[in-house]
C-alpha cells in the first residue's frame, strides 16, 4: 500500500491505523486514523503531518484521532479529535476551527418524493428566498447588541421564546441547543459587528440546505430509522449544513492571536502557527473556552432560525402548517467544537474539527426517545452523491471519546475544481439528474463540485466496520441551496 | 509598481492558498490583498461607493499584513461589503516597528450585479510566509473559507 507519508504507519485492526510516537519528535501519544484501505490510500500527506503535529500538545490523552472523511486543514486536520486533561491540558482555536459549531441539522417530513416533485422549483425558490446565502448576506431576525448577548447565552432557547421553532426541537439539539459557560464580555466588538445581522444565514463554501428523499432500499436499519422518525417510504427531508458564520469566525481569530501570545508566557512551542494554544485552565484558556460557547450558541440559534425559515417556505408552498407536515428535527449536532466531557480518565476537554459526536446506546445525555438508538449522527456528503444517517455505538464511546466521521471529506482542491467544471455546467449537469440548484456564487458552486470530495460510501463503510457508528439510512438530493 | 499573485492548487484543499510577489514589501503587501480580494468576488464587477481608511502598526511586515488582510474579512461582514481595489502605504518607524496606512474601495453586496465568489472565514497562519526572495518579496496565505 502507497501511503503520502514517509512515517511508518500500521495496521492495528481492520479500520484503524496508527503512527507510533518514535515516527515524530515531541509526540506524546500515538496518532491513530480511521479508515478503510482505499480511503487511507487517498489521503493526503497533510493529513499525516497534522494528526501527529496534535500529538504533541500538552495534556493530550490516548490518542490523536482522526477520521476517515480527514483532509489537510491548518493545524489540526479536519476529521481531528483529540482529548486533553482539564487540569494539565490544552485548549486550542485550531483544533476547533474558525467556524465555530459548524454543524449539521436534520428535519423529517410526512411528504413523498411524488407530492413534492411538482412543486420542487416552487419550493427551492421559496428557500433560497427565505434562507440568504453568500458573501454579505444579513439575516430577516435585527438584533441589537443586548439581543445577541442573549443569543449567545441562550442558544436555540432564545429562538423558541421568540417563536421560530416549537419547543420540542430542543430535545433533539445537541446540549439542547445551548452550551453552559457562554460569557459575552469575553467577546470582542468585532465579533459583535461581524455577527450581529446574521443569523438565520446560510453562508458559503461547503455550507447548504439541501432538500432529500430516503427511498425504503436505502435505509439499513429500519427500527432505528422509525425511531426517529424516518420510514423512508420515498420520504422528503431537509438537511442543513452552516454554523456561526462572522461572528464564530472573528472568535476563533481574536483568540489565535491572544493564544500566540500566551504560549509564550507559559513556554508552549507548536509545530504549526495554527496550534497556538493555552492552558485550558489559564485566564486565556477559560476566556476563550467562554467566547467559543457563545459562538456555539450563535451557531445552534442560527441554524434554529434557518429550521423556522424551511418551516415557513414548506407550509406556504404546500398551503398547510409546518405542524402537519410533520417538520419535526430529527437531530442537531456540531462537527467543530470543544467540550467538557467525562470518560474513564476524567474530565476531558474534547475537540473535533470535522468530528461528529456520536452517543451509543443507554447514554444520559441523550433525549429519553432515543436512548434505546445511540445518538443520530448526521453526515453531509458532496452536492451530488448524498448523505447519511449513522447512529452513535458503544464502541466510539469507547474508542474515539464519542467521535466519527462528518461528512465525505474532500479530495481535490478548490482551485483545482474550479479548473475542471463552471458552475454553470454542474448546474446544468445536476438539473438532468433532477437535482434544482439554486447558488449565489457559480465559481463557489464549481468548488463543490462532486469530483472533489471522497467516495461518502466507501468513508462511511470506514466507521460502519469499525464500529464507531452503524449506517442507518443514506438520503439522496433533489433540491440544494448553495451560498 | 509590479507585483503578481496566483492561487495554489495543492494546499489546504477544503480552504483557498494563494502566492504574492512584488518588487518591494508595498508592492507584495498590494499583491496579498489583491489575491483576497479576487478571492471574495470579482473587482471588475464591484462599484466604489463604500471606501474605508485603516491605519496600522506591527513590530514586524508579516504580522502587519496579517493584520490588514483579516480587517479586510472583518470589513466584509460588518459593513456587508466586497471590494473593488484597495491602496496601501508602508513605512518603517525609527524604532524598526513598521505602520500601514491602507484604503479599501468596494460597495455593499449585490447578488443580481456581482460576481460573488467565496465569503472568506478568516486569515490562517498555516503555511503563512513572507520572505524575501531573490530581488522581490513573496508571501503564501491560506485563508479559511
Amino acid at each position: 500500500m502507497k501511503l503520502n507519508t514517509h512515517m511508518q504507519v500500521t495496521r492495528i485492526s481492520g479500520e484503524v491505523w496508527e503512527i507510533a510516537p518514535s515516527e515524530k519528535a515531541g509526540m506524546l501519544v500515538p496518532a491513530r486514523i480511521y479508515a478503510v484501505p482505499e480511503i487511507l490510500e487517498s489521503m493526503d500527506a497533510g493529513v499525516f503531518e497534522q494528526v501527529t503535529n496534535v500529538a504533541c500538545l500538552p495534556g493530550i490523552r490516548r490518542y490523536a484521532l482522526c477520521m476517515p472523511d480527514g483532509h489537510w486543514g491548518y493545524g489540526f486536520p479536519i476529521g481531528g479529535v483529540a482529548a486533553f486533561d482539564v487540569r494539565s491540558g490544552v485548549i486550542s482555536p485550531g483544533g476547533v476551527g474558525y467556524d465555530v459549531n459548524c454543524g449539521m441539522r436534520l428535519i423529517r417530513t410526512d411528504l413523498t418524493h411524488e407530492e413534492v416533485r411538482p412543486h420542487l422549483g416552487q419550493l427551492m425558490t421559496e428557500l433560497f428566498r427565505r434562507v440568504p446565502a453568500g458573501v454579505g448576506a444579513s439575516g430577516f431576525v435585527k438584533l441589537d447588541r443586548a439581543a445577541l448577548e442573549q443569543v449567545m447565552t441562550g442558544g436555540a432557547r432564545w429562538c423558541i421564546e421568540q417563536g421560530f421553532g416549537w419547543h420540542r426541537d430542543l430535545e433533539c439539539l445537541e446540549e439542547q441547543g445551548c452550551l453552559v459557560g457562554a460569557d459575552p464580555s469575553k467577546v470582542s466588538d468585532r465579533a459583535v459587528s461581524r455577527g450581529i445581522n446574521q443569523l438565520g444565514t446560510l453562508g458559503s463554501g461547503n455550507h447548504y440546505l439541501e432538500v432529500q428523499v430516503v427511498s425504503q432500499d436505502r435505509v439499513f436499519d429500519r427500527d432505528r430509522a422509525a425511531a426517529w422518525g424516518i420510514h423512508g417510504r420515498d420520504q422528503v427531508v431537509v438537511m442543513v449544513h452552516c454554523g456561526s458564520r462572522g461572528f464564530g469566525h472573528q472568535v476563533a481569530s481574536d483568540y489565535l492571536k491572544v493564544f500566540e501570545k500566551a504560549m509564550r508566557r507559559y513556554g508552549i512551542s507548536v509545530k504549526d502557527q495554527q496550534l497556538a494554544c493555552a492552558p485550558f485552565q489559564s485566564a486565556e484558556g477559560q476566556d476563550y473556552f467562554a467566547a467559543m460557547n457563545c459562538a456555539a450558541n450563535t451557531a445552534f440559534a442560527n441554524r434554529q432560525v434557518i429550521t423556522h425559515q424551511i418551516r415557513e417556505s414548506f407550509a406556504a408552498v404546500f398551503g398547510k402548517p409546518a405542524e402537519a407536515l410533520g417538520m419535526e428535527v430529527v437531530y442537531d449536532v456540531a462537527h467543530n467544537i470543544a467540550k467538557v466531557e467525562r470518560y474513564p480518565e476524567g474530565e476531558l476537554v474534547v475537540h473535533r474539527k470535522g468530528a461528529t459526536r456520536a452517543l451509543g446506546p443507554g447514554c444520559a445525555d441523550l433525549p429519553l426517545r432515543y436512548r434505546a438508538t445511540g445518538q443520530p449522527v448526521i453526515c453531509g456528503g458532496s452536492m451530488e452523491t448524498g448523505s447519511y444517517l449513522l447512529a452513535g455505538t458503544e464502541g466510539a464511546m469507547r474508542d474515539t471519546f464519542a467521535s466519527t466521521m462528518h461528512g465525505a471529506g474532500r479530495m481535490m482542491s478548490r482551485t483545482q475544481a474550479k479548473r475542471m467544471i463552471r458552475g454553470e455546467q454542474l448546474q446544468q449537469q445536476m438539473q438532468q439528474q433532477s437535482i434544482v440548484v439554486k447558488a449565489v456564487s457559480m465559481s463557489g458552486l464549481a468548488e463543490e463540485a462532486g469530483f472533489a470530495y471522497k467516495n461518502i460510501s466507501d468513508v462511511v463503510a470506514s466507521v460502519d466496520r469499525a464500529g464507531i457508528t452503524k449506517v442507518v439510512a443514506e438520503l439522496r438530493p433533489i433540491g440544494n441551496i448553495k451560498g | 509598481m509590479a507585483h503578481t499573485f496566483r492561487f495554489l492548487d495543492d494546499i489546504a484543499m477544503a480552504d483557498l492558498a494563494f502566492e504574492a510577489g512584488g518588487e518591494s514589501l508595498q508592492d507584495v503587501f498590494q499583491g496579498a490583498t489583491d489575491a483576497l480580494i479576487h478571492a471574495m468576488a470579482d473587482p471588475q464587477t464591484v462599484g466604489t461607493a463604500w471606501q474605508q481608511v485603516i491605519e496600522r502598526e506591527e513590530e514586524d511586515p508579516a504580522s502587519l499584513l496579517f493584520d490588514w488582510l483579516s480587517d479586510l474579512v472583518y470589513w466584509k461582514d460588518a459593513a456587508g461589503v466586497v471590494f473593488h481595489r484597495s491602496e496601501v502605504r508602508l513605512a518603517q518607524r525609527k524604532d524598526g516597528s513598521w505602520s500601514l496606512h491602507g484604503a479599501v474601495y468596494g460597495e455593499q453586496v449585490k447578488v443580481a450585479k456581482q460576481e460573488l465568489r467565496a465569503d472568506i472565514k478568516g486569515v490562517t497562519k498555516h503555511l503563512y510566509r513572507l520572505a524575501r526572495e531573490g530581488d522581490g518579496w513573496t508571501v503564501r496565505v491560506v485563508l479559511d473559507v
